[in-house]
């Protein structure tokens, strides 16, 4: 499969804290991957260094084959962005927010793909609805119409549906899986809901203390470390008490599945 | 769809080139553009503030010249000119550090910043926008000061045009600076956008030669470029030809600050990225 994201070694450090510590990450075209951990594992350092919002203090990224330490720029237009937790820039109606952007991708008529967006999320009555005015989870999918106008290689989204009602997290995930398919973008996703990773994800890579501890499919993870589903894994791992890469009672050191 | 054809579709994204990046440009001074028409406060200062500085300047001028000596006339031209020029400074200033101030306080600035647009595009587009505001603001204080004082800017001639060029390019880079200590500081940092002005006013000679400075802060004044357009300007309302030599002393002032804001802004922008100070605003 022809890899979209490829990050190798990835190091930071804040204060002498260690946030993310010797990170590779491949995510090949079309691949749906779950990026999990505890907080403070190094998933958002990580997800912002993959986007060129952070530079690693070492290794590198690239995208589609564009380095992002020597071309933000041009990496960056393979990439759509969208988190749960920010809010649309205020004082502009959606359509106004959705058309700066779709401008910013450089697309001149940037229409059609808002209207192809807003229709795919269902949300087209909220073309004309001013920011502020729109409840979490309009925002959500408003930002992730926006992170989707130019038809980007890889779709990174941070919690995207953190603190969202059950019904609107599926429409959201299932947009997503409807937009992914359609499209062939590959997926990159945060989230503390491991039943929402299990249904959107093909893939799972596990975090704990900024390392990858564990990367396969998410039954064959939670069949690696002994427990029933990945709400397990992550509580085992929350927990600490595997702060090595050593499954229990294995004596591997790579759970590359 | 073939390269070509994708190249002239207006539904995809265009090829690298200066078209995209019009585009961009555009696309920030628009959105600049509906969060001031959208927000009366903001319109103050581009309509409001210039008229109060108008009518105080000018009523100082007004009482000044009541004497009908000469030398009012003159405390009269130096007052109005001045202000007026100073919102060249002001304007341009205060629109590119708040256009970027948009941004943290909307915290739209991880949405940007993980986007193609490049940073001289975005400041493009803060820059185009402020200098529709720049117009907006000293077009208003120019129509004040003639419609309330029968002062007319425009008097001075084409001479305003290198001065006013002096003054605008100061006042760019005084928001690059202050663009690039918010991104070190936060927004704590965020005062320096007025702060700086305040401070800037008084040292420049705005109305007043530096002599009439204490003689302990005239060599700050020395080292500003904005305290030789000013004196050129003063000249100019006195009826002398504009002193070149002055607004020479002062583009070159301006554009070795704006070299070196441009510097520091690119250190505290590298910063910003190394140390994921983009996380204070997401």
């Amino acid at each position: 499969m022809e890899p979209v994201l490829v990050a190798r070694g990835l190091v930071k450090e804040y204060r002498r804290t260690r946030a993310v510590d010797g990170v590779d990450l491949t995510v090949g075209a079309g691949e749906r991957v779950a990026l999990l951990g505890p907080n403070g594992a190094g998933k958002t350092t990580t997800l912002l260094m993959v986007l060129g919002a952070i530079s690693p203090d070492a290794g590198e990224v690239e995208v589609c084959g564009v380095s992002q330490r020597r071309s933000r720029s041009a990496a960056a237009e393979h990439i759509g962005f969208a988190a749960g937790y920010l809010p649309l820039a205020g004082e502009l109606r959606v359509h106004e927010y959705l058309t700066m952007y779709g401008r910013i991708y450089g697309i001149p008529d940037p229409g059609p793909a808002i209207a192809a967006g807003l229709a795919r999320f269902r949300i087209e009555h909220l073309a004309e609805a001013m920011g502020p005015q729109l409840s979490s989870g309009q925002r959500t999918l408003v930002g992730i119409v926006r992170a989707c106008l130019h038809r980007p290689r890889l779709l990174v989204l941070d919690e995207p549906t953190a603190s969202l009602d059950p019904d609107v997290a599926a429409r959201v995930r299932d947009g997503i899986l409807e937009l992914c398919d359609a499209e062939g973008t590959a997926l990159l996703v945060t989230s503390h809901d491991m039943r929402e990773v299990e249904r959107l994800s093909e893939r799972v890579l596990f975090l704990a203390q900024g390392r990858i501890v564990a990367d396969g499919r998410p039954e064959e993870i939670a069949a690696r470390f002994d427990r029933e589903d990945l709400e397990g894994v992550f509580l085992h791992l929350a927990e600490d008490r595997l702060p090595e890469r050593e499954p229990p009672g294995g004596q591997q050191t790579d759970f590359h599945l | 769809m073939s390269g070509t054809a994708d190249a002239l579709d207006p539904t995809r994204p265009l090829p690298a080139g200066p078209r995209r990046s019009w585009l961009r440009v555009r696309a920030i001074a628009r959105r600049n553009a509906y969060v001031l028409l959208r927000e009366p406060h903001r319109l103050f200062d581009v309509t409001l503030w210039p008229l109060v500085d108008v009518l105080m300047f000018g009523a100082l001028a007004a009482f000044v010249g009541r004497g009908g000596a000469d030398g009012g006339q003159q405390a009269a031209g130096y007052l109005l000119a001045g202000i007026i020029l100073w919102h060249v400074v002001y304007q341009s200033q205060i629109a590119v550090s708040t256009g970027f101030l948009e941004e943290t306080w909307t915290r739209n600035l991880l949405n940007l910043m993980v986007t193609p647009i490049r940073e001289t595009e975005y400041v493009g587009g803060v820059v185009l926008f402020g200098l529709a505001k720049l117009v907006m603001g000293v077009g208003l204080m120019a129509v004040g000061a003639w419609v309330f004082f029968s002062f007319d800017v425009g008097g001075i001639g084409l001479a305003l045009v290198p001065i006013a060029a002096v003054l605008l390019v100061v006042g760019w880079a005084i928001s690059l600076l202050v663009i690039a200590f918010v991104l070190r500081f936060g927004h704590g940092a965020e005062a320096l956008a007025w702060g700086v002005m305040f401070v800037l006013m008084p040292l420049s000679g705005i109305f007043y030669p530096i002599d009439a400075l204490p003689r302990f802060v005239r060599p700050i004044a020395l080292a500003l470029p904005t305290t030789y357009a000013f004196s050129a300007l003063r000249g100019v309302v006195d009826g002398d030809p504009l002193d070149w030599g002055l607004v020479g002393i002062g583009a070159i002032g301006a554009v070795v600050l704006g070299a070196f804001a441009t510097w520091f802004l690119v250190r505290m922008l590298r910063l910003f990225r190394r140390r994921g100070y983009v996380t204070r605003y997401s």
